[in-house]
């Protein structure tokens, strides 16, 4: 079908710069807000270099049906949602397998982050909103979801933070952008962790590694999670700190990871 | 701003000391479970959170709203996990879906339900939402917060401890501006001060006329 042979992509230049201009171990430009809606208990909106999600979080509440619900802990329930708009084509606004998944997957993650058990018959409900998607949701909305968790004032045993390696063009690489996630040796690890006891909650890979290459890749999301961590913090600590008067001057609102 | 603010899991402190509220411990250090102000004393730590629901506790006054009605009695939301309920037989009064009531809760169950007890009814008046943890600024020392919205406003003023506030009478607008200022302003210093001097610029230092309706705040009820 193609008569001339097509031009082969460089992932990563000789001066180590990516498509996209940033080093292999740079991440996307990170911008935080928290409690940007007021009808829930605690919301957060993130920005993830082309990536645009909202999280809002309503409970712990009454667990309906009353089925789902368990006496001993709260019940997690985590809506991963794209909009319509969130992709090039128009995306078929029913969940699919994928949406599903990830759902489970980010519910799980936080789960284990949160004191369930001290809100037993309750449920806690989480809905992430991507608004703009540009590979690497996933872990954009568990970000946002777990900075919306701590505005609502659910008590956790920590953040939950996340970044993606993979790698393409054969080299490690990470948080990867659509382009780089289209390569035709592309290996993509969204990875999560609680950063402080560097508990690891969600993993996930398709494609083929190396062993010594997910060793490599694996110490490169470690710092990078570490810059995650930092922007979620300020993020939260901005709310406060903002405030009109008083000694401390004004941070600006959203921080900049990177 | 003396105090440090923190987040879910961040230190609060490395040595061993007895535990607060919101606080948990992991390999031997203190780390704080939600975002609040550390309160680090010499054998005791403690997170004094900024955000979170109302858990009801035994013998807190609350404002409840009464939202639906059964045979034997009134569903009531107390701005908690679940609605409450509340028997007609402790009842004189009949009660409607929107009226307001105050009740003491009386026990709690280890799914945080509740049972109510020395119920009021309010007639007219408005409510004004906070969030539950900063209900003891809105009252201050003492009482010493409460005294200057009512001094400010010349309302009659029940504070719940679920994040309701009752007023009625006197300048609501004003109330309602001053209890959002707090609300903002709740995790810095000498909050009372400054809204003393806030009421002091709203009102221009007149004393609003007292209305006295203290008789017809209440219905019927116990008490």
């Amino acid at each position: 079908m193609a008569k001339k042979k097509e031009e082969q992509i460089i992932y990563v230049d000789s001066k180590g710069k990516r498509l996209s201009g940033r080093k292999t171990d740079e991440l996307r430009p990170i911008k935080i807000t928290a409690g940007v809606i007021p009808r829930a208990d605690g919301s957060a909106y993130l920005e993830w270099g082309q990536n645009k999600v909202f999280a809002a979080v309503h409970g712990p509440r009454e667990c309906l049906p009353k089925h789902t619900a368990s006496p001993y802990k709260a019940v997690i329930k985590f809506e991963y949602r794209m909009a319509t708009f969130s992709v090039p084509d128009r995306k078929n606004p029913k969940p699919g397998r994928r949406e599903v998944e990830i759902s489970k997957v980010c519910g799980e993650a936080l789960e284990r982050a949160i004191f369930v058990e001290k809100f037993p018959n309750t449920s806690i409900d989480i809905t992430v909103e991507i608004v703009d998607s540009n590979a690497g949701s996933r872990i954009a909305a568990l970000t946002a979801a777990s900075v919306a968790l701590a505005d609502a004032g659910i008590p956790m045993r920590d953040m939950v933070t996340g970044t993606s390696v993979g790698k393409a063009g054969g080299k490690i690489i990470i948080d990867l952008d659509k382009d780089e996630e289209d390569a035709p040796d592309a290996v993509d690890i969204p990875i999560a962790m609680l950063p402080n006891s560097k508990e690891i909650v969600l993993l996930q890979l398709d494609g083929v590694l190396t062993r010594k290459e997910w060793e490599e890749a694996y110490k490169m999301a470690e710092p990078a999670i570490a810059k995650v961590y930092e922007a979620q913090k300020q993020a939260l600590k901005a709310k406060y700190l903002n405030g009109e008067g008083d000694a401390h001057k004004a941070e600006k609102k959203g921080v900049e990871g990177q | 701003m003396a105090k440090r603010l923190v987040i879910p899991g961040e230190l609060v402190t490395e040595e061993r000391k007895k535990l607060g509220s919101h606080v948990f411990v992991r390999e031997g250090k203190i780390y704080s479970d939600s975002i609040g102000l550390v309160n680090d004393e010499a054998d005791f730590a403690s997170v004094v959170p900024l955000e979170g629901k109302y858990m009801p506790q035994m013998n807190d006054v609350i404002i409840g709203v009464i939202i639906s009605e059964r045979f034997a009695g009134y569903g009531v939301d107390i701005n908690s996990f679940y609605p409450s309920f509340v028997s007609k037989k402790e009842l004189r009064e009949v009660l409607k879906p929107g009226s307001i009531i105050s009740a003491k809760i009386m026990k709690v169950n280890e799914f945080n339900e509740v049972e109510l007890g020395s119920i009021r009814l309010f007639f007219g008046g408005e409510i004004i939402q906070v969030t539950s943890v900063k209900v003891p600024r809105v009252i201050g020392k003492e009482g010493s917060m409460l005294n200057i919205l009512k001094g400010g406003t010349g309302s009659n003023i029940i504070v719940g401890r679920n994040g309701r506030v009752w007023a009625k009478g006197g300048n609501t607008d004003l109330l309602r501006k001053a209890i959002e200022k707090i609300e903002r302003d709740a995790h810095m210093d000498h909050l009372t001060d400054k809204m003393a001097q806030y009421m002091q610029e709203q009102t221009g230092g007149k004393k609003p006329v007292q209305e006295n309706n203290e008789e017809g705040m209440f219905g019927e009820g116990e008490q």
